[in-house]
């Protein structure tokens, strides 16, 4: 009986069935010349590993692990992605205390707290709402999370939809205020969900690069409103250029 | 699966990410690019990951795919150029473990791109011809032919290496 070169790689390679495998070994006790194709179809496995295995134990370059990490250069993904991952609506007493506490600072002394000597508050507060305003709408309209600079005094954290649709952004502003939030794009203006201290305890996101953390409470907002995955380099900017409309 | 699952599968995936992306590609950085291209494109696509399906494969596949999207660029950019790097690599006569390494990668290198697919996923990163040829997107007898033949260009080109 012979076999078909795909027949024996297959016997070598552990893929034949039982049937056909009693067949090839069968074979191959009363053929040593099939025997010994065989063997070398195993050699030049084990040779083909040892050739191209030596990598598995070199270091893996940082950039790599800082893609996985979602902190690669082009920082599409900032660093609160992982949140989307965490089951929702289980959240700790803590997280809780400092969601309640940011939503405190928003409604009740945000406009004490942001009103700059200068004027230039980053939020204004209209209607009961809170608007950016200043610098802090110039950048949310205006600024890429993949081409702004690191000095930027607003950095644009993720950009997303909201389960209602509108583009929502976070940010991080590099100044003495300290201040960190998420504003959503309603009726031409920057509404601001959340607002709180970058300083206001750990975020609970072991992964943040060190600087650019979001507090729990505005981590959660983002969690609780996006839809779907974060944009990409490419969507947030085509969402600019249509100046944020749904 | 959730985004923070496939980091953490893919910090100990990363090595073997780079065996595979090294049989593929010509040099270390082109190969780690590669890595990189495919790390991306998986994160921004966890979603479609079910949760306990084997992560593994699935970036195999995305590699893969990041590997042929780069051939098709660079195709273009180099079909006037030089061949293939290949051949750079030449066997050390003297023998020993080292010259033997060299002289497979080059051997790999010389394959058809298909084949050299089938050899890396099959035989180096030890996938069932099932889960091989799901990656490549051919019937499992495709991918069987496939691998008969590299062997048998392989065991042309490098003949025994005892010396028969």
């Amino acid at each position: 009986m012979t076999f078909s070169d795909e027949t024996l790689n297959a016997y070598a390679d552990g893929e034949l069935n039982a049937a056909t495998r009693a067949a090839v070994e069968a074979a191959m006790a009363s053929d040593p010349q099939l025997a010994q194709r065989i063997a070398e179809y195993r050699a030049l496995r084990a040779r083909l590993q040892q050739a191209f295995s030596p990598v598995l134990a070199e270091p893996v370059p940082e950039r790599l692990l800082a893609s996985v990490r979602g902190a690669s250069a082009r920082q599409r993904l900032s660093n609160v992605i992982e949140l989307q991952g965490r089951p929702r609506g289980r959240w700790s007493w803590p997280q809780w205390g400092a969601m309640a506490a940011s939503l405190v600072i928003g409604a009740l002394l945000g406009p004490l707290l942001l009103r700059s000597p200068t004027g230039n508050a980053p939020v204004d507060t209209r209607g009961g709402q809170m608007l950016a305003h200043g610098m802090l709408e110039r950048a949310l309209s205006a600024q890429l999370a993949s081409t702004q600079p690191a000095a930027a005094a607003v950095q644009v954290g993720v950009s997303f939809r909201a389960r209602s649709g509108a583009y929502c952004r976070t940010f991080v502003m590099h100044d003495e205020s300290q201040l960190a939030g998420l504003a959503c794009r309603e009726r031409s203006a920057w509404r601001v969900e959340t607002l709180a201290r970058t300083d206001s305890g750990p975020t609970g996101v072991g992964l943040s690069p060190a600087g650019s953390a979001l507090p729990a409470a505005v981590a959660g907002t983002l969690d609780e409103l996006i839809a779907g995955e974060p944009l990409d380099a490419a969507a947030e900017a085509a969402a600019r250029a249509r100046g944020w409309d749904r | 699966m959730s985004v923070d699952g496939l980091r953490t599968e893919l910090v100990e995936l990363l090595p073997r990410l780079r065996r595979f992306a090294r049989m593929l590609a010509r040099n270390v950085h082109d190969a780690d690019d590669l890595v990189q291209t495919a790390i991306e494109r998986a994160l921004a696509h966890a979603g479609q990951l079910r949760t306990g399906a084997p992560v593994a494969g699935w970036m195999f596949g995305i590699l893969r795919n990041a590997w042929i999207d780069e051939q098709r660029v660079r195709g273009r950019r180099t079909a006037l150029l030089a061949p293939a790097e290949s051949g750079e690599n030449v066997a050390d006569p003297s023998g020993g473990e080292q010259s033997d390494s060299l002289a497979v990668q080059d051997a790999v290198a010389r394959l058809p791109e298909e084949q050299r697919l089938a050899v890396a996923l099959v035989l180096v990163e030890g996938l069932s011809y099932k889960e091989a040829a799901h990656i490549m997107v051919v019937p499992i007898g495709t991918l069987t032919s496939r691998l008969a033949r590299a062997r048998e260009a392989l065991q042309a080109m490098l003949g025994d290496p005892n010396g028969a």
